[in-house]
């Protein structure tokens, strides 16, 4: 394997990862440089086309390549004056005296649970703790609360609720995805803990019958129809108490209804992925901890406690944060439940309008380009930093059973 | 390799159930012809498509339900005329989004039919081309068409698409369900048709009538009742709006007390349910909706009830149908589908106004009961603008509207989102 001469070596390394490089290269880097340019300009449903005789729309703009370019009565787009504007219209609001100090309120609010998590980690280093641990943080949660009545967080919500509408439909969204996280997880974990109990008969079959609603995710859009007919005013409950002579609400024209009926149906698809992730964690605990514990005579509960839930923390933290981040983009499922509604009025984005909706009907509906653009460069960067920080979570939990 | 094979196979079957479902639907079968002369004469005498060769002219619309058959027979008996020219009648699911990516991709319809309100932003964006280019001119349009379809198709001294019919909304009920003591008398009195709804709420516990804009996003069922109010249109040719008007909040607060006697929940599919299966006495809605009543076997009437907007349906020619040469064939397809005799025959069937001014007056036409109900309802309303500050007004007041539709705001807090919001629209393209 000698007479590799170093040139010849990198050129066939080359040759062979081309094909890679150009298909990124052609779906991934064009489109996020062209998304960019894109988000500096006015684009949109009155400034539609480029100005091919541009430089740099001649390069980056692939209308303009064909050399044919649409020729329409409308100015053609151009930047922004600050060229940023876009990005300021967005996150202004935020940045304002009104939002920081919003979210300093909000801040304040969450340092008690911050000092529960410090007094844990103090506590552990003792020989004996004085306090356990579920103390501690109920003790943090109670502080949150009584914080939040003195900071005026509901006060400061409501402020950064009118900063923008990016800064709303994300705030939601956040709102949605911590409603949704301990719901999925604890159903999960109750239906694992149930099909790992190995006394059960027709185990095969509950197992079966459970992952269903997954598999049904396959075609989301169809089984939310069937959701929706279920909440409609003249749907499947309000003909079912209609025969009690009670005249049911319109569920999804009302706010808290329409985001609670969200949470339930994105429930019933999510568990499944929760409930077999865990299902295999539990299996791999080895038996003889639990036969263990029993000796010593510890209680069910102590076991969850002190066996289960610590051992699956390795399985447990990767699926809350790739949950966690699909559920941030979820679109599909409520669109079809609730196309973002109940409507809020003109210009305001529905209670269940959340952050892949938004950029939905902002684009397809008020063709509105060029600052979705920056929503969309806005939303790379948070959700970027996101996966970066969950790498390093899985990374971390990869060695607890080494 | 058997592998292999067995994808190909595959993908050989999924290939061809897709080319099956996408092909144009099976020509309904040879229906006898009531009419002698199954020959269409085109109106006017045309430049003769170039005979020997094969054009397929593809034509994107928006015609649904039964009301397509009778448009697709006529589109039949061009075929049938000039065997060299095969029409494709296509109906995609969002045709704003569609048109914007496929004409520059050169992969878009010849020929577009839609509502004379999306001519400017069609216009502004490059997707249609101006007829005069094309050997039509202000006084063919003049001469064929009726003045308001004339005016509708003209923006900005240039003629952009070709009238076919006229249409309007209209208080549409069952005669066999609502009695004459419910039924609005005046056009123009509201309060009156509040009355009579609270009246047929409580004596027969259904609602009196169903608006697919009242429960709904969509400005243009709900128009009638703006318009009716006092409102001049939402949007004028200047970019005015004028949703902060008294008389569009007189029309809001209307709205909120007119709700408790109607449908919280609506849509196109609602309302017909509703009224098929006798939930609703009437339906607030235009010619479209007439082939279905029939097929249900409804004896509906059609009154006068505030003011409807009062919108053209056009052909458009696009920029594709230039590109690739079709133009002159494209053409004369308008121009035939618009003449007075096809129009005449589709309004016999499917009850719509023609915009060709032989078709409305002939006495065939004028003495169909839908004429005269939708005629007296379009004569109250108020034109649909064509000008690309249109595009501004539908989804705001759309939005509005069914805010305080669900109490989500007060008519005073929807009133003045919307005048904001489209504002706002109109600001960024000015």
């Amino acid at each position: 394997m000698v007479g590799w001469s170093g040139r010849r070596k990198t050129l066939t390394i080359l040759l062979f990862v081309a094909p890679t490089l150009l298909g990124l290269l052609i779906f991934s880097i064009f489109p996020l440089v062209l998304n960019i340019f894109i988000s500096l300009t006015n684009r949109g449903k009155f400034h539609p086309n480029p100005d091919c005789t541009q430089t740099i729309w001649k390069i980056v703009e692939p209308t303009c390549w064909l050399g044919n370019p649409p020729k329409g009565l409308a100015e053609p787009f151009g930047f922004q004056t600050p060229v940023y504007q876009n990005y300021a219209d967005l996150l202004g609001g935020l940045f304002g005296r009104a939002g920081l100090v919003a979210l300093l309120h909000i801040v304040i609010a969450l340092l008690p649970l911050l000092a529960a998590w410090y007094l844990n980690r103090r506590f552990d280093r003792q020989l004996t703790r004085p306090v356990p641990s579920w103390m501690v943080w109920l003790g943090g949660l109670v502080g949150v609360f009584l914080v939040s009545r003195l900071a005026d967080v509901p006060g400061a919500y409501n402020t950064l609720l009118r900063a923008g509408n990016f800064i709303m439909v994300n705030i939601r969204t956040i709102l949605y995805v911590v409603v949704c996280m301990p719901l999925f997880f604890t159903l999960g974990l109750i239906m694992a803990l149930i099909l790992n109990n190995r006394h059960i008969k027709g185990l095969t079959f509950f197992r079966v019958i459970l992952i269903v609603p997954w598999a049904a995710s396959t075609v989301a859009i169809m089984m939310s129809l069937v959701w929706q007919f279920f909440f409609r005013e003249r749907g499947t409950i309000n003909q079912l108490v209609g025969l009690l002579n009670i005249k049911g609400p319109a569920f999804l024209n009302n706010s808290l209804w329409a985001f609670v009926i969200v949470v339930l149906v994105n429930l019933w698809y999510t568990y499944p992925f929760f409930m077999v992730s865990l299902l295999g964690g539990l299996q791999s605990i080895p038996q003889e901890l639990y036969e263990a514990a029993e000796v010593d005579g510890a209680s069910w509960w102590k076991q969850l406690i002190n066996i289960t839930l610590p051992l699956l923390r390795p399985i447990a933290l990767p699926i809350i944060v790739l949950s966690s981040l699909t559920t941030y983009k979820i679109d599909a499922v409520v669109w079809s439940l609730t196309r973002g509604g109940p409507i809020a009025g003109a210009g305001k984005p529905g209670a269940t309008e959340f952050v892949m909706l938004h950029a939905y009907k902002q684009i397809f509906e008020t063709q509105a380009y060029g600052r979705m653009g920056a929503f969309a460069v806005i939303l790379f960067v948070m959700l970027f930093a996101a996966t970066l920080y969950s790498l390093r979570i899985t990374r971390i939990t990869k060695g607890a059973y080494e | 390799m058997k592998k292999v094979l067995f994808s190909l196979v595959g993908v050989l079957v999924v290939a061809s159930l897709l080319a099956s479902a996408c092909a144009p639907k099976a020509t309904p079968t040879p229906t006898p012809k009531p009419e002698a002369t199954p020959t269409p004469v085109p109106p006017t005498p045309t430049p003769k498509p170039p005979e020997a060769k094969k054009v397929t002219i593809t034509l994107w619309h928006q015609w649904g339900g039964d009301y397509l058959k009778a448009i697709e027979q006529a589109f039949q008996d061009y075929m049938a005329a000039h065997p060299n020219v095969t029409i494709d009648l296509s109906k995609p699911e969002d045709t704003a989004n569609a048109l914007s990516v496929a004409i520059p991709a050169g992969e878009g319809p010849d020929i577009i039919g839609w509502a004379n309100d999306r001519i400017g932003d069609q216009a502004l964006a490059g997707n249609i081309v101006p007829l005069d280019d094309y050997g039509i001119t202000m006084s063919f349009l003049e001469k064929t068409y009726e003045p308001a379809a004339v005016r509708g198709v003209v923006w900005q001294d240039k003629i952009w698409a070709l009238p076919e019919s006229q249409e309007g909304i209209a208080f549409v009920y069952n005669k066999a369900m609502v009695d004459e003591k419910y039924l609005p008398t005046d056009p123009t009195d509201f309060d009156a048709l509040l009355a009579k709804a609270k009246a047929f709420y409580e004596d027969t516990g259904k609602y009196l009538v169903c608006n697919q804009g009242l429960g709904n996003p969509d400005a243009y069922h709900v128009a009638p009742i703006y318009f009716g109010f006092g409102v001049p249109e939402y949007v004028d040719d200047q970019g005015n709006a004028y949703l902060g008007t008294p008389e569009a909040l007189a029309a809001a607060e209307w709205m909120v007390k007119f709700s408790q006697y109607a449908p919280g929940e609506t849509s196109h599919d609602i309302c017909k349910a509703m009224i098929v299966d006798g939930n609703a006495g009437a339906w607030w809605t235009g010619p479209w909706a007439i082939a279905d009543l029939e097929a249900a076997g409804i004896d509906y009437g059609i009154l006068p009830m505030g003011k409807p907007f009062v919108g053209i349906k056009t052909l458009m020619l696009s920029a594709n149908a230039v590109d690739r040469g079709n133009a002159e064939v494209a053409l004369d397809i308008m121009k035939y589908f618009t003449s007075g005799e096809v129009q005449k025959k589709i309004a016999l069937v499917n009850k719509t106004i023609p915009a060709p001014t032989g078709a409305v007056q002939d006495p065939e036409i004028k003495a169909l009961a839908t004429l005269a109900g939708f005629g007296a309802s379009m004569n109250l309303g108020v034109p649909m603008a064509n000008t690309p500050y249109a595009s501004a007004q539908w989804g705001p007041v759309g939005d509005a509207t069914t805010a305080l539709w669900t109490g989500a705001q007060t008519p005073q807090e929807a009133m003045a989102g919307a005048q904001a919001a489209i504002e706002t629209a109109i600001a960024g393209m000015k």
